[in-house]
């Protein structure tokens, strides 16, 4: 709401200067949001210098969508007088014209009058002045006198030609039972109007939508010379859902739904009827008011010791009652209880909790202490869960990685792009009914699509090394199955799991200490560390079956026998559909971070550190091309003997020196007993046996 | 007998043309060992007459005594002297870049909302969850925002039905934890909020983290003090600190926290559009209808919460001026942090 500061003079003159006064206003809840000093002006005489606010008007004060809303709360703040403008308006006979209301409920006031012999015409320049400080175009003076009531009453008019209305008739009633028809001051036909969409009509037809906008075919024209002039409540709800539908909201739906004050309406038409007849000579007759369901006042009653209880603060009795008075709350005071009657344009103020609220921005946030809380003590802090999501992201960065943050939706073609099977159930997902893009209607299923983005906008911005990775919820929707189960119970959430993906990318030739291996290996190592920082013990990679992903280099992942996640090269064709023209493999991962979580272990127990020696031994060998080295690891660790402490894999070597089809796995093994210093004997009879055993397993010969 | 002082000359100029630790060695051998020249000489002291061999026996010995100092420093030196020169060969360029992998970085939003979540739990408050996608009940409703409240245009709706959303802020928290947990409680609730609207200063998802402390005495005093004592600890201790009255529907009163602008000290600036103040935070008294709609008597308790935006104290903490950085990912923005 914009405000100039020579228009609020008029109704209040508390003598503070522009920056005092936007202060005040702010520190009271009316936030002055910006100041503008108008331009400097040719004509000084009927444009004076002047200075406006733009006041951030919240919802719930809809009494200070207006001059008069706004001086009103200057002149509670200050205690100067608030001066109001002449409305006081000699008409002539009976109302002409007949109003009748079909649900009270709907409309509880409805006045209006009929005025004639104006003569149509442009505004005073200080009446264009103040529209256009608003913001509002100056059309004709009739026009501009209902905007200019608007802005300065903070009621929303409206003027008919009169001898467009047929009937001498208006009737406040629904478009089911009225038509609902109707062409807006927009231009816009309407044809098929929501039956419950209130209306204004005259004998025939529609000729407004109640509170929102005009008819097209009664507007005040050049040659209009009487109208017929509206002064109405309607209810809130009503009209918000009707500006809402027909995308139609206006200064006067605004004003509406927030809540007009049902007393302003006489005021309102008498204010504007008093106005024409000023400028455009017209002569107002008799006005209609038929007010069916009258205002009724809260009565609420508030202890002060509880005030101040709440507040922290002491205001004393008679400064709460100061306060409450100024406000216009006209309180009544009997010892620490305090009865308030608001207004009736304080229809924000029906509780205990609003006069709370009232005492304590008027006495002044700034007054009341800040005092620290004296309570119990609780422990605190994050669960178990939480840290871990802490934990997985430090190992991620340590491993090199950045964190990515990326919107929750995906667009639901790139699960074609993926290859993804029509039955994957990462296909099943949540839509959006309003997205801001169609590229965005659905929430993610899978973090990949997100990430494959993220690796094409850095790759063509020539990064070129580019490890990323994000922790997120996915979102699956209760499956059919069970939806049928909870029918009859709607609101039922989808499941929200939680997801870490990663990508992983590196143009070899600018790295300066040449790396030879797989960047498989090294994405997959980013994985090991963070398994082996959150002490996951045993996790097991599988052949990959992801569609999208290189089928021999890529591996789904196990732990404890349930599926965790998988890790593997784009396939190329998803390498060229996210633009990554590098002959270097993309590598990207995704884990179920809930699963991960509860595979972890307990506190770890401590183990005796070893009394006894250990002794290493090598073995190589030479085994099929296809047998998995981690297979053959475990069938070492796996081989029963009490003394086999630990195995690791030292080399792999295919080549010229050994058969084609074939490769060499060198392992270090190490042997100890917890019991005794073992001989070389006891060393060389397990090791012959695992020797034994391994070749046997793997089909495999001992390397010379 | 022939002349000590002779061999004493031969011995040092002999051992002046040695310049190996392998070749003084030889020498020492030559002079010194079991079958050297002193040795030797030693022996044939037998056929020398008592007084003579005496005196000679002692000549020798202080040859020998002089020839072992002059080897082993001789030696020594020699062995400085390689040590150096193999040290001198096995030199590497210590300018080319060391073997290191460089860490990644955490999410400037991750970094400030860990950073609040510290101070916060330090106050011994706990930290709760809720859903993203969330019943209009939890987001609206319990919060006293009814379906055709105004205050329903303060936050652009993600629908995914009729009565399912897009959390709109993370303030439904406060009500799944009323409903779940016994007062007295103190919370924060972080999280993705959701709001159907994108330029240049608002994206579609953004972070929020929500807070409430509930008990039996919790005043207005108490909030101020609690998001003072948060905030000084955030920006600066020095960094003033204004509550001015706002509306929200669950909260009465309300108040929006400002802190002096950072970045001009309160003389007014472009980005505190010159009013020297900055935005930073809603909070109020938890209005006794979101207690009654929770199912608690609002007599006996009352309460405050306040909620914030991560991205906007992001951009304040690391001067980011773009909001849309925050979710693109781009390495270059991602690892500055």
């Amino acid at each position: 709401m914009r405000a100039s500061f020579s228009w609020l003079n008029e109704f209040v003159d508390t003598g503070l200067g522009i920056e005092e006064t936007a202060k005040l206003l702010t520190m009271a809840g009316l936030e002055i949001e910006g100041v503008e000093e108008e331009e400097g002006v040719l004509d000084v005489l009927t444009r004076p210098k002047d200075t406006l606010f733009e006041v951030n008007v919240t919802p719930n004060r809809a009494d200070c969508l207006s001059i008069l809303g706004i001086a009103r709360e200057l002149s509670a703040l200050t205690g100067a007088p608030l001066k109001m403008p002449p409305y006081k308006v000699k008409d002539e006979g009976g109302p002409e014209i007949n109003v009748e209301i079909s649900d009270p409920e709907l409309c509880r006031r409805y006045a209006g009058r009929v005025i004639k012999n104006v003569k149509i015409g442009p505004s005073p320049e200080w009446m264009k002045k103040k529209l256009e400080d608003y913001g509002i175009r100056s059309i004709n003076n009739i026009v501009d006198i209902t905007n200019y009531v608007l802005i300065e009453l903070g009621h929303p008019l409206h003027a008919f030609d009169l001898n467009t209305l047929k009937g001498k008739q208006i009737i406040v009633d629904m478009a089911e039972n009225r038509g609902k028809k109707i062409t807006t001051l927009d231009g816009v036909e309407r044809k098929d109007l929501p039956g419950d969409t209130l209306l204004i009509c005259d004998a025939e037809r529609p000729v407004a939508i109640a509170g929102v906008m005009g008819g097209a075919d009664t507007e005040v024209k050049e040659d209009t010379r009487d109208i017929f002039l509206e002064s109405a409540w309607f209810k809130p709800q009503g009209i918000r859902k009707t500006a809402k539908r027909l995308g139609l909201g206006s200064e006067s739906s605004y004003r509406f739904e927030r809540g007009a004050d049902i007393e302003m309406v006489s005021i309102a038409l008498d204010r504007a009827s008093y106005l024409m007849r000023e400028i455009a000579g017209g002569k107002p007759s008799g006005a209609v008011d038929n007010y069916p369901r009258p205002f009724r006042p809260h009565i609420i009653s508030v202890n002060t010791v509880k005030i101040r209880k709440l507040l922290g603060a002491e205001p004393s009795n008679d400064e709460i009652f100061g306060i409450l008075k100024r406000l216009g709350l006209n309180p009544e005071m009997d010892g620490d209880m305090i009865v308030a009657i608001p207004p009736s344009y304080r229809l924000d103020i029906d509780s205990e909790a609003d006069i709370v609220e009232e005492v304590a921005r008027i006495y002044g946030y700034g007054k009341i202490p800040s005092t620290l809380p004296c309570t119990e003590m609780s422990a605190g802090g994050l669960s178990e869960k939480q840290k871990f999501v802490y934990q997985a992201k430090n190992a991620f960065a340590l491993a090199g990685y950045n964190e990515a943050i990326n919107y929750s939706f995906m667009n639901i073609n790139t699960l074609d792009t993926l290859g993804l099977q029509m039955e994957d159930p990462r296909r099943l997902a949540v839509k959006v009914l309003n997205p801001l893009r169609e590229e965005d209607a659905f929430l993610r299923t899978t973090l990949i699509p997100s990430l494959l983005e993220n690796l094409r906008y850095n790759f063509t911005r020539g990064i070129k090394d580019i490890r990323l990775f994000e922790i997120a919820r996915v979102f699956v929707p209760i499956p059919p199955v069970r939806r049928v189960l909870i029918e009859g119970q709607p609101g039922q959430l989808p499941f929200e799991p939680l997801r870490l993906g990663g990508c992983f990318f590196r143009e070899k030739s600018y790295l300066f200490w040449k790396e030879p291996e797989e960047d498989f290996y090294r994405a997959k190592g980013a994985l090991e560390e963070f398994f082996d920082a959150v002490k996951i013990p045993d996790r097991d990679y599988r052949q990959g079956t992801e569609p999208f992903l290189h089928p021999g280099k890529s591996a789904d992942i196990f732990i404890g026998g349930r599926r965790a996640g998988y890790i593997g090269a784009l396939t190329p064709t998803l390498k060229e559909a996210f633009e990554i023209k590098a002959k270097e493999d993309a590598i990207i991962f995704e884990l179920d971070l809930d699963l991960v979580f509860e595979s972890l272990p307990g506190t770890p127990v401590f183990r005796q550190i070893p009394k006894f020696p250990a002794i290493e031994r090598d073995i190589a060998v030479i085994v099929g091309e296809h047998i998995k080295a981690g297979d053959v690891l475990a069938e070492i660790r796996n081989y029963p003997s009490p003394y086999i402490e630990d195995a690791s894999i030292f080399d792999l070597y295919k080549g010229d020196k050994i058969e084609k089809g074939k490769k060499s796995l060198a392992f270090n093994i190490r042997y100890r007993s917890t019991e005794k210093t073992l001989t070389e004997d006891e060393i060389e009879e397990v090791h012959r046996g695992l020797v034994k055993h391994l070749l046997s397993a793997t089909g495999g010969i001992l390397r010379a | 007998m022939e002349d000590p002082s002779r061999l004493t000359r031969e011995f040092l100029e002999e051992l002046g043309t040695k310049k190996t630790v392998g070749e003084i060695e030889e020498l020492r051998v030559k002079y010194l060992g079991k079958k050297g020249t002193v040795t030797e000489k030693l022996k044939s002291l037998a056929r020398l007459a008592p007084d003579e061999r005496r005196e000679a026996g002692r000549l020798l010995n202080d040859f020998k005594a002089l020839a072992e100092r002059e080897l082993a420093l001789k030696k020594e030196d020699a062995r400085r002297r390689e040590l150096a020169s193999k040290l001198a060969s096995e030199a590497i360029d210590v300018s080319l870049p060391g073997i290191f992998r460089r860490p990644g970085r955490l999410h400037p939003v991750t970094l400030v909302m860990s950073e609040i979540i510290r101070i916060f739990t330090g106050m011994g408050f706990t930290v709760e969850e809720g859903p993203e996608v969330e019943l209009d009940h939890y987001n609206f409703e319990a919060l006293n925002i009814p379906k055709e409240h105004p205050a329903r245009d303060m936050q652009d709706t993600f629908y995914i039905s009729s009565d399912i959303v897009l959390r709109t802020h993370t303030s439904p928290v406060q009500v799944r934890v009323l409903e779940k947990k016994k007062p007295p409680l103190r919370f924060i609730a972080p999280g993705k909020v959701y709001r159907c609207d994108a330029d240049v200063s608002h994206t579609p998802m953004f972070h929020q983290i929500e807070g409430m402390m509930v008990g039996e005495n919790v005043t207005f005093a108490n909030l101020k003090a609690v998001l003072e004592a948060f905030l000084h600890k955030v920006f600066s201790p020095q960094v003033p600190v204004r509550f001015r009255p706002s509306y929200f529907p669950f909260t009465e009163p309300s108040a929006e926290v400002d802190i002096g602008c950072i970045f001009c000290g309160g003389a007014g600036c472009g980005i505190c559009k010159g009013t020297g103040w900055i935005e930073i935070l809603g909070s109020g008294m938890v209005n006794p209808r979101v207690f009654e709609l929770a199912g608690l008597d609002p007599r006996n308790i009352s309460g405050f919460a306040f909620g914030m935006g991560m991205e906007r104290i992001a951009m304040l903490k690391y001067g980011i001026d773009d909001l849309r950085l925050f979710f693109e990912n781009d390495i270059r923005f991602l690892g500055q942090f």
